[in-house]
């Protein structure tokens, strides 16, 4: 740290599913922030930011629900540090929306009985790290670059859309997560899927949609020869994380009964499908395997996709 | 309803509701002249019966009973790249959201059920644990929507990996929030919000 220079500190909303189906990216949230001797001090009380749901039929009750939380966040020292790209992206919506709009704005703080608080500036932790934190520092705290790992670095939808609200990075081509992959000595890959939707909370009412937006996103990540997957979602990693067997079941072998032979001769005279299995990490965990954060402490255990042989073939563990 | 030949005359064109479109959505339908990048972007379209260009012309000539007949508004994830993307400044994502919002308070038969019922048990959740408690979800969307086996496999791997949690945590102010739904539905009753 340059001397003259505060620490660093941040209030910080996790959401729902970082306390649940994604807790290995609040673990390692927490061990990378720790590890950079960045402060992070969550907002006591949080409530649910409402997500897709919410906005999806009831656009006054999801801007209630945000404005509450951010009020909550008032009590915390520090802008606001989101890992999730969907309360991120409901967070900054819900400022942007009230800042322009008066009405809005006049029902919302009726809805919470009380004032909208909305100049706390709401940040990403890939922000936070990039810019804020800063890409030459974060290199100079590599203590094990992750030399030799090639990885897909995923937007998906909420991190960059639409663009005058999330203000994170260029919306149709975006470089912050290869940035930062550089800056940990990874290698990112060229591909084509980064920013299509993985079908997002369709995974409960529609798996089906999941399913096949999934598949194409694992396919042309490995067709870009990634080893992995980087996100910085929760609902991304469980798409393509919990629902990567099933993928595999529905799309992944060639089909051998009689109407495969038929229909799809095609396919099968072309090479083998390729089948590996793509280890999907959320940044931190990358970020903090590289800062020597021992791996026991990155939530490796609740992954579905095992991640150990790969990160063991390239002497990262 | 989808392939009836369409007849347009003041008596089929239902202005009023894409006006109310338009407020809610705080997006005018009229800007759009068709050039189908929000459908060619759409990453659901091929699930849709109408793309997205096709809602907002549908729109334009006050078909708003078609657009509700149908499932595509359903089908729609909120990925924003219509929006991202349209060179006239339609933001299509604002007005799936008012659509579904119309759709909703209509209670009519034009829903997609599944899609509805998982967000009613999701604003459910919250109304009664402030958060997110996943497996309250999962298993209350399985038998309300008749799908006992749906994801079997998968509820048990999660519970071992520690993703889905046995027990919910309650928000201590929890009552804050019963608070704001009330207040809501209050403003909506007196008419003071859409």
């Amino acid at each position: 740290m340059t001397p003259g220079k505060k620490r660093l500190n941040y209030s910080y909303y996790p959401g729902c599913s970082l306390h649940a189906s994604g807790r290995e990216y609040d673990i390692s949230t927490r061990a990378l922030f720790k590890a950079l001797n960045v402060g992070l001090k969550e907002v006591p009380d949080w409530f649910c930011c409402g997500a897709t749901p919410a906005h999806n039929v009831d656009e006054l009750l999801s801007l209630s629900l945000c404005a509450k939380n951010l009020s909550l966040a008032e009590q915390v020292e520090g802008d606001l540090a989101v890992a999730c790209a969907a309360c991120f992206s409901r967070l900054k919506t819900t400022q942007h929306h009230l800042k322009e709009d008066e009405e809005k704005r006049k029902q919302v703080e009726t809805a919470i009985a009380g004032p909208a608080a909305l100049d706390k500036p709401v940040k990403h932790i890939l922000e936070i790290l990039a810019r804020e934190f800063g890409l030459s520092k974060l290199e100079e705290s590599v203590k094990k670059p992750l030399l030799g790992l090639k990885v897909a670095s995923y937007y998906g939808c909420l991190l960059t859309r639409p663009p005058e609200v999330p203000e994170l990075d260029d919306c149709e081509d975006p470089s912050i997560m290869e940035d930062i992959l550089r800056a940990l000595g990874a290698e990112p890959v060229k591909w084509s899927h980064r920013m299509e939707c993985c079908g997002a909370n369709f995974t409960l009412s529609r798996p089906g949609v999941v399913l096949k937006l999934s598949n194409a996103i694992l396919e042309s990540a490995r067709l870009a020869g990634a080893d992995c997957i980087m996100v910085a979602c929760p609902l991304c990693h469980g798409n393509l994380d919990i629902r990567q067997k099933e993928i595999k079941d529905a799309y992944g072998a060639p089909d051998s009964t009689l109407f495969g032979n038929i229909f799809g001769s095609e396919l099968q005279q072309g090479a083998p499908k390729d089948q590996r299995d793509l280890p999907v990490f959320y940044i931190t965990q990358l970020a903090a395997l590289a800062m020597g954060v021992p791996s026991g402490n990155l939530g490796f255990e609740s992954v579905i996709t095992d991640p150990k042989p790969l990160l063991r073939e390239k002497q990262l563990l | 309803m989808k392939n009836k030949l369409m007849h347009l005359s003041n008596e089929t064109m239902n202005v009023g509701f894409v006006k109310k479109v338009e407020a809610l959505s705080g997006s005018s339908v009229r800007r759009c002249f068709q050039c189908g990048k929000c459908s060619a972007g759409c990453p659901m379209s091929a699930f849709m019966e109408h793309p997205p260009n096709r809602i907002v012309r549908l729109l334009q000539l006050g078909q708003g009973q078609r657009v509700l007949a149908g499932r595509s508004i359903w089908y729609c994830a909120s990925c924003e790249t219509c929006t991202t993307r349209c060179p006239n400044k339609v933001d299509l994502a604002g007005i799936m959201d008012a659509l579904r919002k119309l759709s909703w308070d209509a209670d009519g038969p034009s829903k997609e059920s599944y899609v509805q019922l998982a967000n009613r048990l999701f604003i459910e959740n919250i109304r009664t644990y402030g958060r997110q408690y996943e497996l309250r979800l999962g298993a209350a969307f399985n038998m309300k929507s008749g799908q006992f086996l749906k994801d079997l496999m998968l509820g048990p791997k999660l519970i071992s990996k520690g993703k889905l949690k046995m027990f919910h945590s309650k928000n201590k102010n929890i009552g804050e929030i019963e608070a704001i739904f009330k207040r809501i539905e209050e403003m909506r009753k007196k008419g003071e919000a859409l």
